[in-house]
């Protein structure tokens, strides 16, 4: 099966005021559709950085990005966005939802975008389905202020999966949440898998990390692959 | 022209969601631009009101814009040329100025000079045709001396008089023996306060008139002054000497612009050697060359203040961008492009600068319709005066100018937020 996305050698390096310090040191990766894969590591060992490039935030200094086969790797700023609203989901260990903004609305946000444009029917569907499928259709004019953190986080699920992703990256998803929340969440994450969504999740719990098909270990920049204990 | 489209509805529906999410501090953003744009609409509301009423007042006295003056050396026989020609043509008037005494026969009149009623001219002189003049020396009386136009057809196609009370002239009748006189507002006034016998003469006339006062319109001239048929006056005063210089007559023929009347009298004028010069009114193009420094220094000054309103727009979009870091940050990471977030920005300045472009022409409206309420019986160009659109234009090109300037840095600094940096964060 071919990879839907395959890094070769990435490295990051971080330029600043000081000396530069390498975050990312040759790291190979493939992720399969439909596959989870968890990312484990020490502050600072680099997953985070290691999202950013996956996601498109961020451009490695050497190495190369496939995507579906393409070469991303210095992709333009414009198709990168593209890009991202087109393949990618997000979710953030803080949930980053806008507080004057209702649960459908923050969901709506990834619609209304401008790439594309969406009839306000239509929008709505995608998104009350989205907020069912991670259990909270129930909630959807409620403002974040009167949610809870596992039901905020689903939100930010809802919000990365309302555009059928092809890859769902999550940096800490549950690491505000209580274990039994965050268990939800975990679950909510691997749900998307079975329509053949790819998951790559950063954390720090290694029972969330043990729930998925691969765990990776990082450490000091290098990517190892974790024997399951 | 779809993606666009969509971007476009992006932005507004973003903007809109903006502005409902911050409503005090676009209230504040809107105090700190309202007075700019309010100058902007004032000095462009005040310069059109004063325009059309200088306008106006000059349409009175002058002519509408587009009436061509045919003036000429007044003879008897250019004038028995210009009436001959204009007897059948309603549509050109040709009108003879005279000089009218009304009341009291054999002695000065109360305003010497036909000068308005609250000025002094000095006594009147009476001048003989080789051109010496003598002081009148009869007693003063009750008699009021005015100017007399008397009008081969309805003058107000080119002079639009406001009616003031009774009525105008009716040029389709058949002529009355006593001349029909329609006064203006100082002759009214004088006519109002000194009662006077109804005897008018005229210089040249074969005997004393009795004139009928029909109505009083409003001419724009500050002295006496009175209107009457021409063939009405020609029953007592022979229409060849109506344009006697001896006996004051001035002829004045208004018609519209390359009416082919022209040039019928143009050619007869010229075969009796009466030089005719044509002038055609162009009021506004005049009136807005003098207004227009006026106006400049004026618009500048609101300028200023509106640049004021745009600082504060400005402040307050930076101090928003930085509040909003993490969400723009999060709209990028959800595919939005950087033109968007900056158009996001942008809208939200600019629905701002609408919203209190709107407020500004709305106050300044109601304002002017106060004025005109509570003012305009005392001021005639307030009457009824309308709120002109081009104040409303100049009001909403401000608001968005004040939008797009105060909005423009802050959309820079939402479009070059990075994205990882912050969701590390």
């Amino acid at each position: 099966m071919s990879a839907l996305i395959e890094l070769d050698g990435i490295t990051k390096i971080l330029k600043g005021q000081q000396e530069p310090r390498t975050i990312l040191s040759g790291v190979d990766l493939q992720v399969h559709e439909g596959h989870s894969m968890a990312i484990v590591g020490r502050s600072g060992s680099g997953k985070s950085t290691l999202l950013s490039i996956l996601g498109l935030f961020d451009r490695p200094d050497e190495g190369r990005y496939l995507l579906a086969g393409q070469d991303i790797t210095r992709l333009p700023e414009r198709k990168a966005a593209k890009l991202r609203s087109s393949h990618f989901g997000f979710v953030f260990q803080r949930f980053f939802l806008l507080k004057h903004l209702t649960a459908a609305q923050n969901v709506s946000m990834a619609l209304v975008n401008g790439q594309g444009w969406l009839p306000r029917r239509d929008r709505r569907a995608r998104v009350l389905e989205a907020l069912d499928r991670v259990g909270i259709a129930h909630l959807a004019k409620n403002r974040p202020a009167r949610m809870s953190g596992g039901e905020q986080q689903r939100v930010a699920i809802a919000r990365a999966l309302v555009r059928n992703p092809r890859i769902l990256l999550a940096d800490e998803p549950t690491g505000a949440l209580d274990t039994e929340t965050g268990t939800a969440v975990i679950e909510a994450l691997l749900g998307a898998t079975t329509r053949g969504c790819a998951l790559v999740l950063v954390t720090h719990d290694r029972d969330h990390a043990a729930r998925m098909d691969r765990t990776l270990d990082l450490v000091d920049g290098v990517l190892t692959a974790r024997v399951p204990s | 022209m779809r993606r666009f489209s969509g971007r476009f509805r992006s932005a507004l529906i973003i903007g809109v969601q903006g502005i409902r999410a911050r409503k005090l501090r676009t209230l504040l953003s809107m105090v700190s631009l309202f007075l700019g744009v309010l100058a902007v609409v004032v000095v462009q509301t005040g310069a059109s009101v004063a325009q059309r009423a200088l306008l106006s007042d000059i349409e009175l006295t002058s002519g509408i814009d587009g009436t061509a003056v045919l003036d000429f050396n007044s003879t008897p026989e250019s004038a028995a040329v210009v009436l001959d020609t204009l007897k059948k043509r309603p549509q050109a008037t040709g009108t003879v100025a005279l000089s009218a005494i009304i009341g009291e026969p054999g002695v000065q009149a109360i305003n010497p000079g036909g000068s308005p009623f609250d000025q002094n001219w000095g006594p009147t002189q009476v001048c003989t045709p080789d051109g010496t003049c003598t002081v009148s020396n009869e007693p003063p009386g009750q008699a009021i001396e005015l100017q007399l136009t008397a009008l081969t057809s309805d003058v107000r196609q080119f002079r639009p008089f406001r009616p003031q009370s009774g009525n105008w002239l009716d040029f389709s009748t058949v002529p009355a023996l006593a001349p029909r006189l329609v006064l203006n507002r100082e002759a009214a006034k004088g006519f109002t306060e000194h009662r006077v016998p109804a005897e008018m003469r005229l210089r040249g006339a074969t005997t004393n008139m009795t004139p009928q006062l029909i109505g009083v319109v409003d001419d724009g001239d500050s002295a006496p002054h009175a209107y009457v048929r021409m063939d009405e006056l020609a029953a007592w005063l022979p229409p060849a000497g109506l344009a006697d210089p001896a006996v004051g007559g001035y002829v004045q023929i208004l018609m519209p612009a390359n009416d082919p009347v022209q040039q019928v009298l143009v050619s007869k004028l010229q075969a009796i050697n009466a030089s005719p010069m044509i002038t055609t009114i162009n009021s506004k193009k005049d009136q807005e060359s003098q207004l227009k420094m006026l106006r400049l220094i004026f618009l500048a000054m609101a300028g200023l203040v509106l640049l004021i309103g745009v600082a504060g727009i400005l402040n307050v979009g930076l101090a928003t961008v930085g509040e909003r870091v993490e969400e723009f940050a999060l709209r990028r990471a959800v595919g939005t492009p950087r033109a968007l977030l900056a158009g996001i920005v942008l809208a939200e300045t600019l629905l701002t600068g609408l919203l209190t472009a709107a407020a500004a022409i709305g106050v300044s409206a109601l304002g002017l319709k106060a004025a005109s309420m509570l003012l305009g019986s005392q001021t005639p160009f307030l009457q009824n005066v309308q709120f002109p659109w081009d104040a409303g234009v100049a009001g909403i090109i401000a608001g968005l100018a004040a939008g797009v300037l105060g909005g423009f840095i802050p959309a820079l600094r939402a479009a070059g937020i990075p994205i990882a940096t912050v969701m590390r964060a």
